[in-house]
């Protein structure tokens, strides 16, 4: 019978685990925690792992089919559908107490992680990488804030072409782990615990290995209140305040590493496409007429007359060219900096501008295009326009036309 | 008419009229004292407010400067500690944060804080050394700090007039109200009519008046909102309403939801 050992504040240590990797899951039912440690026995039948979870090990689990597990409890945290700052804390604490080499962290629906990809994850994170992450693989109309926003920032300013930087599952070393736990402290501390860490920044930042593995198609957790007006201005204002925050990092020439073709599989176009680019378009459109004052606070004027441009465009042939979209987000990045507007009004101010880019990108992929290239085409955008954010960074005030 | 002159002459009607000489001397001697009485009284004003001035003055002067090396060091030690830094980890996305660095801020603020101090001063020491029976200095006085405070109280009120105009405007367009920029007209001119109410109050000017054409314009305005919303938006605000209660009915607060199956082709932010 798997047994569960409660963390108590004395001072017995724990036996270690016996090749040092730590399995913290997320809350989850009973039926998903079945599945996850029925995936953890297959991948590592003949290891003793230990396992951390908040929820208690129902009694319908059988001994003998989790003989190689041990389990302890981990401390309960706010659900969400993401790894936060708690999260990273409770990770190092377990680890150091624990006497693991390694952790793997995995998220909200892990049940669906395959047994594979938890292999690949822990073999990399104990032998030579400190960040291992997995490359979902979506659905084409699936994540696209973070094909946007998150990936192409990540890439153009960290150098890195991980593609899912706010992935739910990890592999973290020890080392890298007690670094996002300083980070991470950093909101614990002031009860904000629920904030979104950056694990693929603070490893780029600190030098650290990083590798990345296409894992099979998981059940991605979505947000309690899939609301786009709270979630996104939410990510990319924790995004923006990291980047901010390691200014001195990115604003250095850094080459990227090459890629390794390895890009998730594409499926099949969406058949209603049509309709949500009506209502995302009429937002876009409500908004220029509304917000176009406070735009101009941000955006030059050329990216303006871009805007313009686009306003007036038919639904059939929108298309926001991945130049001007990298314009956009550099702009609101340097207001976010500057403090151009109060922040909470510039990222509510970005959301009728990415739903235009969602729009665009719905277009281009019905016509026949694959969503991968496209996105691929926005970050080599990014990059491109690099010089722009860092001249732009160092001098704010040159003129801008 | 000989009488008239006389008298303003003021010579006697019988006597014979002096040499005319003598008449233009006393005359312009009387105005030379005249002249000299009112330069005296004004010299002895200027006597009597001219150390309260110069007070005033040295006041303002000397607290300038002690708010000038009291912000600048304020500016170093905070620095030195990195309260922005502290500050723009916890509270990065706050609605409330300013444009400037907190720690400028501070600095800003403490040297302000002395000159006003110094102001304060300078006018007591000014008041005292004015002494003088007229009551009209000592009404005024008062009133110019009521002046005062009712220009902080409109800069507030102007200031937070704009903010909410401006949250209000960004949140109806992503809710997609069509009616967005007249929900944000209707918010800021609320706030500026309250404003306006309490700045003259603040000056007592208008009394009963004043308080009648707000209640009225106020009440009048919200009626129009209302009204607008009510009649004129009444599909919108009801779709809004039906998507509202459709997201707290299908997510509750626990585990995050899973996608429903066959949901591939849905779009999805994240």
């Amino acid at each position: 019978m798997a047994t569960i050992y409660p963390i108590s504040d004395s001072a017995t240590p724990s036996a270690p685990p016996g090749n040092g990797l730590l399995v913290l899951l997320a809350a989850m039912t009973p039926e998903q925690l079945e599945r996850v440690l029925a995936n953890l026995t297959a991948s590592f039948p003949a290891e003793e792992l230990l396992v951390a979870s908040p929820n208690a090990l129902p009694d319908a689990i059988s001994a003998d089919a989790h003989s190689s597990l041990r389990m302890v409890a981990a401390p309960a945290n706010n659900p969400a559908w993401t790894l936060t700052a708690a999260d990273f804390v409770n990770a190092c604490q377990l680890a150091e107490k624990n006497d693991a080499r390694a952790i793997l962290m995995l998220g909200p629906e892990s049940g669906s992680f395959g047994s594979p990809a938890l292999r690949q994850l822990a073999n990399a994170v104990l032998a030579t990488a400190d960040l291992a992450v997995p490359c979902y693989d979506l659905p084409p109309h699936a994540g696209l804030a973070n094909s946007a926003i998150l990936y192409p920032l990540t890439r153009a300013l960290f150098a890195s072409r991980v593609r899912f930087p706010l992935a739910v599952d990890l592999g973290l070393s020890l080392r890298m782990a007690k670094c996002l736990a300083d980070a991470a402290r950093r909101f614990t501390a002031i009860n904000q615990g629920d904030a979104p860490l950056w694990p693929v920044n603070e490893a780029m930042v600190a030098g650290f290995a990083i590798e990345q593995f296409d894992v099979c198609p998981r059940v991605q957790p979505q947000p309690g209140r899939p609301d786009l007006n709270i979630i996104l201005p939410l990510i990319t204002g924790s995004l923006f305040s990291d980047i901010d925050a390691k200014a001195a990092f990115w604003q250095r020439f850094r080459s990227l590493p090459p890629a390794d073709n390895s890009l998730p599989l594409p499926l099949a176009p969406a058949t209603d496409a049509a309709a949500d680019i009506a209502s995302m378009l009429s937002a876009f459109r409500l908004a220029y007429t509304n917000l176009h004052e406070i735009w101009s606070l941000v955006l030059p004027p050329n990216s303006l007359l871009g805007l313009k441009r686009l306003s007036t465009t038919d639904a059939a042939a929108f298309h926001m060219p991945e130049s001007l979209w990298a314009r956009i987000v550099y702009d609101f990045l340097l207001a976010y900096r500057l403090r151009t507007i109060n922040r909470g009004h510039l990222l509510g101010a970005l959301i009728p501008l990415y739903l235009a880019w969602v729009a665009s990108h719905i277009n281009i992929t019905a016509s026949g295009t694959d969503p991968e290239r496209h996105i691929e085409a926005v970050a080599a955008a990014f990059e491109a326009d690099k010089t722009y954010i860092v001249s732009r960074w160092r001098w704010p005030d040159r003129f801008n036309p | 008419m000989q009488n008239i002159l006389a008298l303003m002459l003021q010579t006697s009607i019988n006597q014979t009229s002096p040499p005319l000489p003598a008449d233009n001397a006393s005359i312009w001697h009387h105005m030379a004292d005249a002249l000299h009485q009112s330069f005296d009284r004004i010299l002895s004003l200027l006597i009597a407010i001219l150390p309260g001035i110069l007070a005033f003055l040295a006041s303002l002067v000397v607290f300038s400067l002690i708010g000038f090396a009291f912000s600048a060091l304020l500016r170093r030690g905070l620095a030195a500690a990195r309260l922005d830094e502290h500050l723009a980890h916890g509270r990065g996305n706050s609605d409330w944060m300013p444009s400037t660095s907190p720690t400028a801020l501070i600095a800003r603020a403490s040297f302000w804080a002395c000159v006003l101090l110094g102001l304060i001063i300078g006018v007591s020491a000014f008041d005292a050394s004015y002494a003088t029976a007229t009551t009209l200095p000592s009404r005024l006085l008062p009133y110019l700090t009521r002046v005062a405070g009712a220009a902080v109280l409109l800069i507030a009120g102007t200031l937070v007039a704009r903010f909410l105009a401006r949250s209000v405007l960004i949140g109806a367009v992503n809710e997609q109200l069509q009616y967005a920029r007249f929900l944000s007209l209707g918010i800021k001119w609320l706030v500026l009519v309250l404003t306006a109410a309490m700045v003259l109050d603040h000056l007592q000017l208008g009394g009963h008046v004043v308080e009648l054409a707000f209640g009225i314009l106020f009440g009048g305005i919200v009626l129009t909102l209302a009204l607008a919303v009510g009649l004129g938006s009444r599909e919108l605000v009801s779709r809004s309403l039906e998507r509202h209660s459709e997201h707290s009915g299908e997510h509750s607060a626990a585990p995050p939801a899973t996608p429903p199956p066959g949901s591939d082709d849905s779009i999805r932010h994240f």
